[in-house]
């Protein structure tokens, strides 16, 4: 744990707290079930790994955790609201203001400038003057000299990097990430998970990361392992590596 | 919001190939649509001038008494604005050098012409040219006949009664030379105030007083509305559309740009919901992650409403950016064809319907799929979820249905014209549906392969559902392009059966019976042969089942017939373009009863059996109805409402001969010696006239070619925008088999037959469909006969075919131009 003195984890309620989680989805002959009474907690300032191999349900849990989708039963509690009870609407406005979310195929728009995917989050949240706020973070991400760039202008890297830019934009509490150096070499990938966590460090930001990639679960300070739907936390969460 | 408003820029939008393709859409839909509203209208003013000037005017008041109207008629037309102008039209001798000769002379006055002009020559070898108004006073213009047979000058002097009067020049051609069988001698023209000073017109001489009258049409109609009850029975008030002549050639041309405006109308929404339904797929990702940034459904519905706002106002200004040079260039065509400046004229109201196509296709065919984006789950940013499911389109089905039916229901007016097109559209899909079900059973069994054809055939079963779409608006637009060629060849064709190059443009009349043989040989000589020759007996229908016409008859009904004397006839046989409604036609050796023309008969109310009286000279003659038949009146040959048997009522009655033929400009002069030779018979020459008509087919021809262009061109482009909507994938897919090691060769034959096939057999569909829509129009519509048109059919197939080869092989361009790996790249 870091000890940054940030008011967001003064505050002593768990960021998510999910209780009896379970996810099914019906095909054309049957159901499947997913995710199956899955528990958990993950506090204020925590940076957590949830580890599995394909298929084995962490990206939909991710996807429930984040409110991008809702449960079949149990809760979800993000920062203080229950959001496995909220509408589509009502969970859209609370992801505009508290979630940050990081891609593995990046998501930019490819329509926009580097500036302006950045600045999007900031214009949905209501931001007078965003455009300060968005070169700042990419000047911070090292693409202050690629503002003007469509993404198809861009390498890998610096696209994911423009999307970590994009993600802390709004300021989160809570920054989701799905496999985040999933589409890059080792070597990118290791600059960009390196930044996406310095920055997360700087903005004392609540980290829930879905990676299969174990070196990169071992930088976060604790890695749950989900294995067809059932999740486990091993005993031994170690220190993070840094 | 200001994310909506950053997100809403046009420029932004720009950047996406369907954006482009939607705007490029709505553009040329506007375009075409207002191009062929604003030349529709304008084409209708124009024609409606030119058939004004067959009245010099665009009415006319006839007072066939005798006497000339009261002067307060004219004042108060004058007060309400038109334009007036005067004609007396009498009969008399004129003296000169070489002896005297029966004319008809028109005296007009200062303000003749209001509509047309004067064609005339200031000498035999002088050009001819046209001019304004008539000759002034103490000047005379005769036809260049009357001028041979008094062998007369230019600059002598012509006695009409006791006015001596200065030949200036030579009358070649009035704007109102009607088609009348009085008018049987040369014309003279001189001015009116001269006629009182001939002395030739005496109280109960025969002599026609003629008003002309010209503006605005609502003025002529109220002024119309305040004459109408203190017309006598002898005024007769003509305009333009009573013309029978014309009427059909307009009514039919104003059809056809009503189709031509209807297939646009049609194009454009095919073309606007194919790009937006392709915009919509492509947007989904983008709507999932406007989602989880923490865009609302609402925002989502709000962003793109007013995107697809914003898009109506570019493609309108766009459009209507593009109608108005078109428009103007269409009409500069138009002037050029009329040899003469046509005033522009833009009528604001004519932008409406434009305007409301491109409402109607954002609202209706681009809007639903959009509007679908809201449900998109933002769970796809992670994970893709299924696509919509078929039942989701059935109401955007419905909505589009209805929404093309009232937009063509609006443009045409014409619930045939909608019946038929639609008709023939839903046929086309119920074909489609059932070849794709085929074609898909077929193309299952086919194994892939390294040859061309294998690939294309595989291809076609991978891709069965974007070619089975693909297919059906190309087969669509096919279609309604191909409706338009037909419609456009058999209107033409028409026309030209209806006025061919040699039709008859000279009348002999008043042929004495012992002189028709000599009449006949003459003409035969000339290489200039007679049409038929019918007997023609002057009588007036007196009694109606033994009462007198003109009680039986109310007098409210104006009718000309019962006013004037009729010219009947007999004749063995029907001529070929009349054609019995009722009753029966004479039979063999019959020789009771009589055939009345159709119109007539409904006018007078008769029916089968009633008994008509006919007085003629002296004599009485009463039949019986046995055949009512329509009359062809525009078909420049004889025409008559009452017909005969041979040897019937009318076999001892004094009759003369009349017949029409073919004279050619340069067997003119064949007139002088066959004027010498028969000095009784009167020569009718309406060369002119059919010079005028065929003068107008020719314009409206050229409109119709230019506006069929337009359409083509339309098509041309949904069916482009159709092939780019699955560019993508082509591209990605091309890319992926050269970089498996696909020769390029390969990629581009298969390709192309694959596309060769699709507008193959969518060619094959759509012309078949187009001759189904076609045999509906021409039942309801254009009133002609239905035959194949092989022409048009064959080449559609293979055109399309190439066609769409070409385009195909273009949408693989870049796939073959830059190396496989930097198009994946590009396409992630």
């Amino acid at each position: 744990m870091n000890q940054m003195t940030d008011l967001r984890k003064t505050d002593n309620r768990p960021m998510l707290r999910v209780s009896d989680l379970t996810h099914r989805v019906s095909l054309e002959t049957d159901t499947l079930t997913i995710l199956q009474g899955v528990s958990l907690e993950i506090n204020r300032g925590e940076s957590v790994a949830i580890v599995g191999r394909s298929g084995s349900g962490k990206t939909t849990l991710l996807g429930l955790l984040a409110g991008l989708d809702t449960p079949s039963e149990g809760t979800v509690e993000l920062d203080g609201s229950v959001i496995s009870t909220l509408s589509e609407d009502e969970r859209a406005k609370l992801r505009a203001r508290r979630v940050g979310f990081v891609f593995q195929s990046f998501q930019l728009l490819p329509a926009l400038s580097a500036l302006e995917n950045v600045m999007l989050p900031l214009e949905l949240a209501g931001m007078e003057s965003p455009q300060q706020r968005a070169r700042e973070l990419l000047e911070r991400v090292g693409l202050g000299e690629r503002l003007n760039h469509t993404p198809r202008q861009l390498s890998g890297g610096e696209q994911q990097r423009v999307a970590i830019a994009r993600a802390f934009a709004s300021d989160p509490v809570v920054m989701f990430a799905d496999e985040p150096t999933g589409n890059l070499d080792n070597r990118t990938g290791q600059a960009v998970s390196d930044l996406l966590m310095e920055l997360n460090r700087e903005q004392g930001t609540t980290l829930v990361m879905v990676t299969h990639d174990e070196h990169l679960a071992a930088r976060c300070g604790r890695q749950l392992h989900i294995e067809a739907g059932l999740l486990t936390e091993p005993e031994t969460a170690g220190e993070p590596e840094i | 919001m200001a994310a909506s408003g950053k997100l809403m820029s046009v420029t932004r939008d720009w950047r996406e190939r369907d954006v482009r393709v939607v705007l490029v859409a709505l553009v040329i839909a506007v375009a075409t649509v207002a191009t062929i509203a604003l030349f529709a209208g304008q084409l209708q003013r124009t024609l409606v001038s030119s058939a004004s000037s067959f009245l010099a005017a665009d009415r006319q008041l006839e007072a066939e008494n005798g006497l000339p109207i009261p002067p307060e008629w004219l004042d108060e037309a004058e007060a309400r604005g038109l334009e007036t102008g005067q004609m007396v039209e009498f009969s008399t001798m004129v003296f000169g050098e070489g002896g005297f000769q029966l004319v008809s002379v028109k005296a007009v006055s200062d303000e003749y012409p209001l509509r047309g002009d004067i064609e005339t020559q200031s000498g035999n070898q002088a050009p001819r040219d046209t001019v304004d108004r008539g000759p002034g006073p103490g000047e005379v213009w005769v036809n260049p006949r009357l001028l041979r047979l008094l062998e007369l000058n230019i600059g002598d002097t012509l006695e009409v009664g006791n006015l001596e009067l200065d030949i200036t020049r030579l009358l070649i051609r009035e704007p109102d030379g009607g088609f009348r069988l009085s008018s049987l001698a040369p014309r003279v023209m001189m001015h009116v105030d001269d006629v009182a000073g001939t002395g030739v017109v005496q109280e109960g001489s025969r002599v026609e007083y003629v008003y002309l009258f010209a503006g605005a049409e609502p003025m002529l109609e109220d002024y119309y509305h305040w004459l109408q009850p203190q017309l006598a029975p002898s005024h007769e008030w003509e305009g333009v559309q009573d013309g029978e002549t014309f009427s059909r050639s307009l009514q039919r041309a104003e059809r056809f740009l009503l189709l031509g405006g209807s297939l646009a109308v049609l194009l454009a929404a095919v073309a606007v919901a194919v790009a937006s339904r392709q915009y919509a797929l492509s947007q989904r990702d983008t709507v999932a992650l406007l989602k989880t940034l923490g865009l609302s459904s609402r925002g989502i519905g709000g962003l793109y409403l007013r995107r697809l706002s914003l898009w109506g106002v570019v493609g309108i200004l766009g459009g209507l950016a593009v109608a108005l040079p078109l428009f103007w260039l269409l009409v500069s065509l138009l002037s050029d064809v009329l040899e003469r400046p046509v005033d522009l004229y833009l009528d604001p109201a004519a932008v409406m319907p434009a305007l409301l196509t491109a409402v109607v296709s954002l609202f209706a065919f681009a809007y639903p799929p959009i509007r679908r984006l809201r449900s998109v789950p933002a769970m796809r940013v992670l994970r893709a979820q299924p696509g919509e499911s078929g039942r989701e389109v059935i109401p955007d089905m419905v909505l589009a249905v209805l929404a093309v039916f009232g937009l063509v229901w609006m443009y045409a007016g014409e619930f045939t014209l909608v019946v038929a097109l639609l008709g023939g559209l839903a046929l086309l899909l119920v074909v489609l549906a059932m070849l794709g079900w085929g074609m898909v059973a077929v193309l299952r069994r086919v194994q892939g392969g390294g040859n061309a054809w294998r690939l294309a055939l595989v291809g076609l079963y991978r891709h069965r559902r974007s070619s089975m779409a693909q297919m059906a608006v190309f087969a669509m637009t096919l279609m309604l392009a191909a409706t338009l060629v037909l419609v456009r060849s058999s209107l033409l064709d028409d026309w030209q059966a209806q006025l061919p190059e040699n039709a008859p443009n000279h009348f002999l009349i008043n042929i004495a019976p012992d002189a028709v043989d000599d009449v006949e040989g003459f003409w035969h000589r000339q290489g200039a042969p007679l049409e038929a020759l019918y007997p023609m007996v002057r009588g007036r229908l007196t009694e109606l089942n033994g009462e007198p016409v003109k009680e039986v008859v109310s007098k409210d009904e104006r009718i000309g017939a019962l006013n004037r004397e009729l010219n009947l006839t007999w004749m063995g046989s029907l001529p070929e373009d009349n054609q019995i409604v009722s009753g029966q036609w004479f039979g063999q050796g019959q020789t009771e009863g009589v055939s009345v023309e159709a119109e007539l008969a409904a006018k007078l109310g008769l029916k089968l059996g009633d008994r008509l009286t006919f007085t003629i000279g002296a004599s009485r003659v009463t039949e019986p109805v046995t055949s009512i038949r329509t009359v062809q009146w525009d078909s420049m040959k004889p025409n008559f409402y009452m017909a005969f048997p041979p040897g019937g009522g009318l076999a001892d009655m004094p009759a003369t001969w009349i017949t029409s033929f073919f004279l050619g400009p340069d067997q003119k002069l064949a007139l002088n010696d066959f004027s010498r030779a028969f000095p009784t018979v009167s020569v009718l020459e309406i060369d002119h006239i059919i010079d005028r008509i065929q003068q107008i087919v020719r314009q409206v021809t050229q409109a119709i070619e230019a506006i069929l262009a337009l359409i083509l061109a339309a098509a041309l482009v949904v069916m482009a925008a159709v092939v780019s909507a699955t560019l993508r994938d082509r591209q990605r897919e091309g890319a992926l088999l050269r970089t498996l090691g696909g020769r390029q060769s390969l990629l581009v034959r298969s390709t192309m037959l694959e596309f060769a096939l699709l507008g193959f057999v969518a060619g094959a569909l759509g012309v078949v469909a187009a001759e189904g829509a076609v045999y509906a129009l021409q039942a309801g519509m254009f009133e002609g006969e239905f035959r194949w048109h092989w022409q048009v059919v064959l080449p559609v197939p293979v055109i399309a075919g190439v066609l769409l080869a070409i385009l195909g092989r273009w949408q693989l361009q870049p796939v073959l131009s830059v190396s496989p790996m930097l198009l994946l790249r590009r396409l992630e």
